[in-house]
């Protein structure tokens, strides 16, 4: 009975000092809706950092000789994969399979009679739809045809470093098995920008043949990559290609360094709310301080009416609370839809492919909108308003009534 | 028995390093249903004995019995529990919340009590229609004049019906008529209710209401009859 009437004069005192209510509340709202877009942010930074990789680096699943290291792209046949078509073939099968490929990695130095840089070269089949996103990516030229004989396809922006563009011819050296440099004459057939500067400044593309023929690995291919048309078979496709002296690699195992990268930054960014927080925390413990001291007298009121301390601080606490609901409640809004907003306009950021190495990035960051995150964002701003709102509702229950009444 | 009775109750505020005896060992009892004038001049510790009787405050020491219950051993929700249903005040500032209509500001007693809606909805209506605010209801505390006001802060003072009533310079913000308004409805409803009113002033019209008063000064009563209780 008395609860109600508390909820009343709380909601009543917060419109008596309207401006007051209304910064506190603009505090509250601005405050979870920052919290609210960093946090779609990151997700979605880290979402697509993740997305994009699979898509243009690792696929969903891989398979490789037990004995295969990614980063130094052996190309020791005891490191290669013999019969990798017929893995190939062999997933190809499988319902859940959408697009399935050999390739075979290599390290190489492109040169000009001026320049030269060292590149990845990755040996892919032009007909597979495994590397539209590649194909996606051309800009200049065209992409490389059936047996790809004599043709490179090279990052725009390694081209522009070489001072070279399409139709050029360009030489390429990469070590044989027994560690025997070879080169090659290519014609640069075409230019790529993915977006991701990954695949832009380093990476050159031949035909599979083309590579296993001047790297003389004969048909054998460092990798299969498998894409699915849904992450959530990964487990199953896994384990349904096991084979005797061969590792499959799901998508976690690939992207090892984005996920560990994704729950570090996670706890980073955890610090970042903290403090934003924080900073909405004072300005409500400020706002209902000010309360108290302005209300003392009427506190001395209400004390004197029989009011107990423990009724004087729920009305106190009360008031924290209308301003919580209502300021989470706008703040979602407000939050969803800025949040909302950016996940399907992107935020432009420029290149950041330097500062992410060497996974994918592209040049525009997508928010993702985590309904639950929403919530426990607000759940957590309204914990905070709360919590804080016990010291000046603890001040005011603990004022003696007579002191309390002669406050002007 | 009396209503309420201070036995060598003694005060003293200490500020910085000055220590002021308030009150200096007062003995008084007040009688249920008195009418009593605390006469005397600023300073004589008027205040002081209202806020020992109205539990706000504690002696240093002496006792002060509610009903035969020493209050002074009480803790501060004891106290509370005490003025929330023994003890009506009305204060020289018209004490009202703000944020509640005249009927709410009434009301809020008898919700802290626990009083049934039925009987809180039938003595806050009927109490501001003794007060002659039947009208004036659903106004807060900025839309009534001060004479209104303190007519709804006596409505709230007796809305738990409470043993007394004190009320510290009730006329001194009023002009003449509301003064002398406010008056006249306490002294009716001292008679109606029983209820006792203990009344802190240096208004001599107010003074001519009362029917027993104990005159104070520097802290100790100085009429020898106020001294002596009515037993």
């Amino acid at each position: 009975m008395a609860f109600k009437k508390f909820w009343v004069m709380a909601y009543r005192d917060l419109l008596r000092n309207r401006r007051r209510t209304v910064i506190t509340f603009v505090a509250i709202v601005l405050g979870l809706t920052l919290v609210i877009f960093m946090n779609g942010l990151i997700t979605g930074m880290l979402d697509g950092m993740l997305r994009d990789t699979i898509r243009l680096e690792t696929g969903h699943i891989q398979i490789r000789a037990e004995s295969y290291e990614v980063v130094k792209t052996s190309l020791l046949w005891r490191d290669l994969i013999n019969n990798a078509d017929e893995l190939a073939a062999r997933a190809a099968a499988m319902p859940e399979v959408e697009a399935v490929s050999p390739i075979l990695w290599a390290s190489g130095v492109l040169g000009t009679a001026s320049e030269s840089t060292s590149v990845r070269v990755s040996g892919i089949d032009p007909a597979s739809a495994l590397f539209d996103p590649i194909r996606e990516g051309l800009r200049a030229g065209e992409f490389l045809s059936g047996n790809g004989r004599g043709q490179i396809l090279i990052g725009q922006r390694l081209a522009d470093e070489l001072g070279v563009g399409v139709g050029d011819r360009i030489n390429l050296a990469v070590g044989n098995p027994d560690g025997v440099p070879q080169e090659g004459q290519f014609t640069i057939v075409g230019l790529i920008n993915t977006g991701f500067p990954g695949i832009d400044n380093a990476n050159v593309f031949l035909s599979l043949a083309q590579a296993q023929s001047i790297t003389g690995s004969g048909n054998r291919a460092s990798t299969v990559r498998i894409m699915l048309h849904d992450i959530n078979d990964t487990d199953k496709v896994v384990a349904a290609l096991q084979t005797p002296g061969l590792t499959v690699l799901g998508w976690r195992e690939l992207n090892e360094l984005i996920l560990t990268t994704m729950e570090t930054g996670t706890a980073v960014y955890s610090i970042l709310y903290a403090i934003i927080f924080l900073v909405v925390a004072v300005i409500i413990a400020n706002t209902l301080l000010m309360a108290v001291f302005e209300r003392t007298r009427e506190i001395g009121i209400l004390a004197a009416l029989g009011m107990k301390g423990r009724q004087i601080m729920t009305m106190f606490l009360f008031e924290a609370t209308i301003l919580g609901l209502v300021g989470s409640l706008f703040g979602i809004i407000l939050g969803a839809i800025v949040v909302y907003y950016f996940s399907i306009n992107g935020i432009y950021f420029g290149d950041l492919g330097d500062v992410a190495g060497s996974m994918a990035f592209g040049d525009s960051l997508y928010t993702t909108l985590v309904p639950a995150n929403l919530f426990l964002m607000s759940f957590w701003m309204l914990v905070v308003i709360v919590t804080v709102s016990l010291y000046p509702a603890w001040y005011a229950a603990r004022l003696e009534p007579i002191e309390a009444l002669h406050a002007l | 028995m009396a209503a309420i009775e201070l036995d060598h109750a003694t005060k003293i505020y200490t500020i910085g390093e000055v220590e002021t005896r308030a009150l200096d060992s007062v003995s008084l009892a007040i009688e249920e249903g008195e009418f009593t004038a605390l006469v005397g001049p600023s300073g004589s510790g008027k205040t002081t004995m209202l806020q020992l009787m109205g539990c706000l405050d504690k002696p240093n020491s002496g006792t002060v019995k509610i009903n035969g219950q020493d209050v002074t051993r009480l803790n501060a929700n004891q106290r509370a529990d005490l003025r929330r249903e023994k003890i009506g005040f009305i204060f020289q500032f018209f004490a009202l919340v703000p944020v509640l209509s005249a009927y709410e500001n009434v009301e809020l007693p008898l919700l802290l009590n626990g009083v049934s809606p039925k009987e809180r909805k039938e003595r806050t209506t009927s109490l501001l229609e003794a007060v002659g605010l039947a009208d004036r209801m659903d106004h807060r505390p900025d839309q009534m004049s001060g004479g209104e006001q303190q007519r709804v802060a006596i409505a709230r003072a007796l809305a738990p019906r409470p043993l007394l009533v004190l009320a510290d310079e009730p006329t001194a913000n009023l002009d003449t008529a509301n003064g002398e308004q406010a008056m006249e409805i306490m002294a009716r409803l001292n008679k109606e209710t029983g209820t006792a009113f203990i009344f802190a002033t240096h208004d001599q019209r107010v003074v001519a209401y009362a029917r027993r008063i104990v005159k104070m000064r520097d802290g100790r009563l100085v009429d020898g009859n106020a001294n002596g209780s009515a037993k």
